[in-house]
């Protein structure tokens, strides 16, 4: 309730004033880039608002964008993020075969339709959702993917919880996880489900930043504050208020009030005397010593939450921030930057865009599957990466060139699992089913092998340590460049002619035709060492493996 | 490429093939640093290192730096004079007392956190976290400000202790991006995956990252951006910080040293770090853990401060002798102190309320004390200081400015809080 | 038919000082108590007001105190031995670095001619009581641990008949000594009293901290604590371990029941009973049938109980320790032992 500690209170004014002083300053500026073209129509579908969008403001600002990604970029990109892993070498070879001018969009159907998505989408929505705690629940989402469960309806059970889940094991341990902390679990929701960081909030009314104040923040730690841990379980009170002081040392109560500033009417619960409260103490001992789930409450806080952002229809923070989240992820960039900072002085780069693509949401059940296929079959998703113009490179914001985006852990380990097998090991008469259930053997391989791997967040930097394991850890050497039955290097091995070698490596690590000049370097290296080809091999192998064109999604 | 000229500045020596491509033979195996006057001296000149002995657990100033002999909870050991007249130390620290001239003494630290973890953050922070932005460290920190950009010496080297853990979440490079990350270690004295596999000879390990690269680099026509920079970095410095493999293998020091420092494991790790800020490093962080004694606290003392004692001495002689301590600044640091009141266990238990900080060599005006706790230690009396002063004191004696701006983002973001203020007092 | 007795409370006085050591004056209940802050505390707990007499003189922590004659002999961590006249207390006699580094067990032989003090320098030395003339310097403890480390000496005991002296340190050393030539007899290893972790905290806590002879002299008693699986707290098994002095042989370990460190084991003159007290956070007191090898009784004390005192009559039992001095009635000893 009080500034952080040691910290004096001019001090943090002062950094939040300088901080913000610059952010006031971009954020004019964007105002003035930002002018939007006409409204589209309701009717059209998602891919097509997205484009019109970004398309227009290309044009308003005079700059032409990057063409299309080729086909083995493109199919590559898809895959990882609708599947978690980029093609096998036959997946590409066929793709680029085929003919029929509707093989993106059946591609993206048929990926979204596959287990695999759901597999997919239950570990990028864990890894989002459930960074900086000890829990996971991609049991719960896959389930909830499988079932194309709404958002809406996931963010009730995450943050009330399921209703056939008694021993809180569910969708409830997103809460469970940060019980212990109102304050994170505040923040945290607010972050993740609103796009909106109070934190700064806490101590005093947000210097620049109209939208927030004190109020704000706690009127947002109400909807928890009564929230208590029992042991590993935890309940809801019918009654408590959260206080705090002012920076001028009023002392005040809380309104429950969601961040558009609405109260929410409650039932009165008054504060109960200190023998009932023994009461209370003594049930929860009990509860706790024979490890019980308390019962819920007859009137539920966290439950007004979940009302109070599905009923604002008019700032729609809820739509907003999964648009912005699905946005930053397929794009690397979100319509809103940093994506935790949506309010009036950070505006979004196409605001247009961003409220027809919510009220696209809201309209359509907050059905998430809808919006994932609008982005992915979206032109502008479909960017090349290379910027080959001699004009300067646009601005990130533009959306005219697509964006390098770090792989996460679990994509890179099987990435690299899958880049160091032999192709062959998946051929294309597999059955669906059969191949459903090799690549989930090796997903589960690219796990451990991603454990290795940091999860990226923002401004997102290579170690050196990842440089050195992959240079001389032994377990990642016997894992990639063992030459046993059904490895690449083992395939290599039975092929004679240097060219073809060099074009089968390339073809199965990238999932791409050989240009000629890598060709060249590849055949120029291992004639080198005609005397040690089985190492030269390796070593060929694990120069691909360890390019930056397997570490990213471009 | 190689550059095996004696005699020439260290930039351009270990900075000749830094440029993409093919980092290659400018490594360390060619030349041996410690042995060369030339380049010794070169490395003395101007540029400033860092040493942290990590107090890991709580260690207690009552027993280290400011006892209060004759007090009903002063304990056991009484207190001796130093070489510096009014200053008193720890009857378990007489060699540190004979060495005072060096160290300036902070008494009046009062950081408020009583929780290993929270309080541990905060120590290696200087500041409190924020969820919105991840602080780097001091190694960090100092690892951009001292280090080279092209280093082939590690920038930070984090031995960290079995207890805490590699996870323990206290040590990070934060906004500043992984390129600042330590190199950690722990019992094995040397980082993992500096030695290359068997199974490949030396020149194809150098050419098979010359292979990468290519490849990578026609990737990455066209397609700047910083994760990939970074990426290509990581690989560019491999061979390098392989080459500083034998900075961590004290097998080859005098019989005479390795006895001075002693052998124990901190003491051992000493001595590897004073290896390292020879050969360039400008940040290693020592950690001895776990001095939490909840119970036993004077018999945990009696082996730990004895220890240090012993080890702080021998680094403050070492860097002596090589004419390094004046370029190098060795503190010590604990997550908080230990309380006057001692329970029933003979223990003490945690404490951040008065305690102390010792801060030796560079730049640090030595034989001094900074602040004082009241008769029996349970308050500050005089010269309050939090952790955010502790740091602004560090960045001066190292000659950065401690109200030097970051740009994270567009949000500046200053080494110290604004206002912070250094303790002039203990600044040379 | 198995050993068993019961303590009963008989008084109970808090203080703020940690009493460390403990002696009783001949024929009473008078007692002296060495204290953390440096003085000796003469009292009669059993007075209606009880009267804390401090007697100053030493600069730390009073570890040891003895009677021998009509002196009273005090040790400290302060290095000092002190001998006062039991009737008015004066000092007339001291030894400043009497060892040269803390000084942990003052104890007297049974006849009262000599003195034994151990201390952190790891030497065991014998004075004439009356005069403090040093006799024998006892050598036969490694300064350091095998880990490097400063060593702790700990404790002492005469055996009944006064002819040998035991003494062990911080690793489970025991050294048994001829008194009166100072010859080492032998040297029995207690490796399970040694705490230490080489991996995490890499030092150790634990070691020997009290002694006892059987009355009949056949067996030694060693007491301290077991295996700690964290060594930031005294949390692990209250530890009693026998050893046979003929054969040097361990025979027996007495562990569990209890938490914490055993301080002191006090014999029944006859040897009819074995108790052991100590503690760690809170107290204990244990009772030990050496017949039946194992732990009869097991109670908590008010306090962590650092030493304690038998009289004469083996009724009264004064024990002090955290804050506090207790005296216990023995009652229900086995029948027959009056």
């Amino acid at each position: 309730m009080f500034p952080p500690v040691g910290l004096p209170l001019e001090t943090v004014r002062m950094r939040c004033l300088l901080y913000l002083g610059c952010c006031a300053l971009v954020a004019l500026h964007s105002v003035r880039a930002a002018a939007g073209g006409e409204l589209l129509s309701p009717d059209a579908p998602p891919e097509q608002a997205i484009d019109h969008y970004i398309d227009t403001r290309l044009q308003r600002v005079g700059v032409s964008p990057a063409p299309q990604a080729d086909d083995a970029n493109l199919l590559r990109r898809t895959m990882l993020d609708l599947v978690g892993r980029p093609p096998t070498a036959l997946e590409a070879k066929a793709y680029l075969a085929c003919q029929d001018s509707a093989k993106r969009l059946q591609t993206v159907e048929r990926l979204m339709a596959s287990p695999a998505f759901v597999r997919q989408q239950a570990a990028e929505f864990d890894a989002w959702l459930m960074e900086g705690t000890r829990g996971n629940i991609r049991e719960y989402l896959a389930k909830a993917f499988r079932e194309n469960r709404s958002w809406d309806r996931m963010f009730r059970e995450l943050i009330v919880g399921e209703p056939d889940d008694p021993k809180q094991q569910g969708a409830i341990r997103f809460l469970a996880a940060r019980a212990k902390d109102p304050d994170k679990l505040t923040n945290d929701t607010s972050v993740l489900f609103f796009g909106v960081n109070v934190s700064c909030a806490k101590c005093h009314d947000h210097p620049l930043v109209d939208d927030w104040k004190q109020d704000h923040y706690y009127g947002m730690l109400s909807f928890f504050s009564r929230t208590f841990d029992v042991g590993e379980f935890f309940g809801e009170r019918e009654y408590g208020r959260v206080s705090f002081k002012t920076v001028e040392g009023e002392s005040r109560d809380a309104k429950l009030m969601f961040l558009t500033g609405a109260v929410i009417d409650e039932p009165a619960t008054p504060e109960p005397d200190d023998k009932a409260k023994k009461e209370e103490k003594k049930k929860i001992d009990e509860l706790r010593k024979n490890k019980e789930v308390p019962p819920p409450p007859l009137y539920s806080r966290r439950a007004a939450l979940i009302e109070a952002a599905l009923h604002d229809s008019e700032q729609a923070f809820f739509a907003k921030a999964i648009v912005n989240h699905l946005f930053n992820r397929l794009f690397g960039r979100g319509l809103v930057m940093p994506v935790d900072q949506m309010h009036a002085e950070s505006p979004p780069s196409h605001p247009e865009l961003l409220a027809w693509l919510a009220r696209d949401l809201q309209t359509h059940g907050y059905d998430l599957r809808r919006l994932i296929r609008g982005i992915v079959l979206s032109e502008a998703y479909a960017r090349s990466s290379r910027w080959d113009s001699a004009a300067q490179r646009p601005a990130e914001s533009l959306f005219a060139v697509a964006l390098i985006r770090p792989l996460k852990p679990w994509q890179y380990g099987t990435q690299l699992k899958l880049a160091a097998t032999d192709c062959q090991q998946y051929p294309a008469e597999m059955s669906a089913e059969e191949m459903d259930n090799r690549m989930q053997q090796l997903e589960a391989a690219g796990r451990a092998l991603g454990a290795s791997f940091e999860l990226p967040g923002v401004d997102f930097q290579v170690g050196v340590d990842e440089a050195l394991l992959l240079s001389n850890g032994e377990k990642i050497a016997n894992d990639l460049l063992a030459t046993g039955d059904g490895s690449l290097v083992g395939r290599l091995a039975q092929l004679s002619d240097a060219r073809a070698v060099a074009e089968a490596a390339i073809w199965n690590v990238f999932a791409r035709p050989p240009a000629d000049d890598e060709v060249k370097a590849l055949t120029d290296y291992r004639s080198q060492r005609a005397d040690r080809i089985e190492a030269a091999r390796r070593q060929m192998v694990w120069a691909l493996l360890t390019s930056s064109e397997c570490r990213f999604n471009y | 490429m190689t550059a095996h000229s004696s005699g020439v500045s260290r930039r351009s020596f270990l900075g000749a093939a830094a440029v993409g491509a093919g980092a290659v033979a400018a490594d360390m195996t060619a030349l041996d640093v410690l042995r060369s006057p030339l380049l010794a001296s070169e490395l003395k000149r101007g540029e400033k290192r860092v040493i942290l002995l990590w107090l890991a657990g709580g260690a207690s100033q009552l027993e280290t730096f400011d006892p209060k002999p004759g007090r009903p909870t002063g304990g056991p050991y009484r207190a001796i004079p130093t070489a510096e007249p009014g200053i008193h130390v720890s009857e378990l620290m007489p060699k540190f007392a004979q060495r005072i001239k060096h160290t300036a003494i902070i008494r009046s630290l009062d950081t408020k956190i009583a929780d290993h973890g929270q309080a541990a953050r905060l120590m290696h922070i200087g500041r409190r976290d924020e969820p919105s932005l991840r602080y780097p460290d001091l190694g960090a920190i100092l690892a951009r400000e001292l280090g080279q950009a092209d280093s082939r010496v590690p920038d930070y080297v984090n031995f960290y202790t079995a207890t805490e853990g590699r996870g323990s979440g206290i040590s990070q490079a934060g906004f500043l991006g992984a390129r600042y990350n330590a190199m950690f270690l722990t019992e094995q004295n040397t980082p993992q995956n500096l030695h290359k596999l068997e199974e490949i000879n030396d020149l194809d390990h150098v050419e098979r990252a010359e292979l990468r690269n290519l490849l990578t680099a026609r990737f990455a026509r066209g397609r700047e951006s910083a994760p990939l920079a970074s990426h290509n970095e990581a690989y560019a410095r491999v061979r390098g910080l392989m080459a500083s493999e034998k900075l961590f293998d004290i097998s080859g020091e005098p019989q005479r040293i390795r006895e001075m420092y002693g052998p124990t494991l901190f003491g051992e790790q000493a001595l590897i770090a004073r290896r390292l800020i020879e050969a360039g490093v400008p940040f290693v962080k020592v950690s001895r853990a776990w001095w939490d004694s909840h119970g036993q606290n004077f018999e945990t003392h009696l082996e730990l401060v004895t220890e240090l004692d012993h080890v702080m001495s021998a680094l403050v002689d070492d860097l002596q002798a090589r004419g390094l301590l004046e370029h190098t600044l060795i503190v010590t640091l604990s997550e908080f102190g230990r309380t006057p009141v001692i329970n029933a266990s003979l223990g003490r238990d945690h404490f951040a309320s008065a305690w102390s900080v010792s801060l030796t060599g560079c730049g640090i005006r030595g034989g001094t004390v900074y602040g004082a706790s009241d008769e029996d230690g349970q308050t500050v009396k005089d010269g309050k200081v939090g952790a955010g002063e502790v740091f602004a004191t560090i960045f001066q004696a190292l000659g950065l400015d401690h109200q030097k701006h970051y740009e994270v983002g567009i949000r500046p973001v200053p080494l110290t809080d604004i206002g912070t203020k250094p303790i002039k007092e203990v600044l040379a | 038919m198995s050993v068993d007795l019961q303590l009963k409370t008989l008084k109970e006085h808090s203080r703020k000082e940690i009493f460390l050591c403990v002696v009783r004056a001949p024929g009473g209940s008078r007692i002296f108590v060495g204290a953390s802050d440096g003085n000796v505390y003469d009292v009669d707990p059993l007075a209606e007001k009880p009267d804390f007499q401090p007697l100053a003189g030493h600069a730390s922590f009073v570890t040891g105190v003895a009677v021998a004659g009509d002196l009273l002999v005090s040790g400290s961590y302060d290095c000092k031995l002190l001998w006062r006249k039991l009737a008015g207390d004066e000092i007339v006699h001291s030894v400043e670095n009497a060892h040269s580094r803390w000084i942990r067990k003052v104890v007297a032989s049974p006849d009262g001619r000599l003195i034994a003090t151990v201390g952190d320098d790891m030497v065991c030395r014998l004075w004439e009581a009356p005069s403090g003339k040093l006799l024998h310097e006892l050598r036969g403890h490694d300064e350091q641990t095998p880990h490097h480390f400063p060593s702790m000496l700990y404790t002492c005991a005469f055996s009944a008949d006064g002819q040998r002296l035991a003494t062990a340190d911080k690793t489970g050393r025991i050294c048994l000594w001829d008194v009166s030539t100072g010859a080492r007899i032998k040297q029995l290893e207690a490796p399970g009293f040694y705490t230490w972790d080489p991996r995490q905290r890499i030092h150790s806590i634990g070691g020997t901290r009290s002694l006892a002879f059987t009355p009949d002299g056949k067996s030694l008693l060693a007491g301290g604590i077991g295996a700690i699986g964290n060594i930031d707290h005294l949390d692990g098994p209250a530890r009693v371990e026998t050893f046979d002095l003929e054969s040097g042989q361990s025979t027996h370990v007495f562990s569990g029941d209890a938490k914490g460190l055993v301080e002191q084991l006090v014999f029944h003159a006859e040897g009819k009973w074995l108790l052991g007290v100590g503690g760690d956070n809170g107290g204990f007191w244990q009772v030990y049938d050496l017949a039946e090898k194992k732990v009869v009784r097991s109670e908590k004390a008010p306090m962590h109980v650092h030493a304690a005192a038998l009289s004469d009559d083996a009724m009264q039992l004064c024990a002090v320790g955290h804050g506090k001095v207790v005296v216990w009635q023995v009652e229900n000893a086995a029948p027959g032992s009056n």
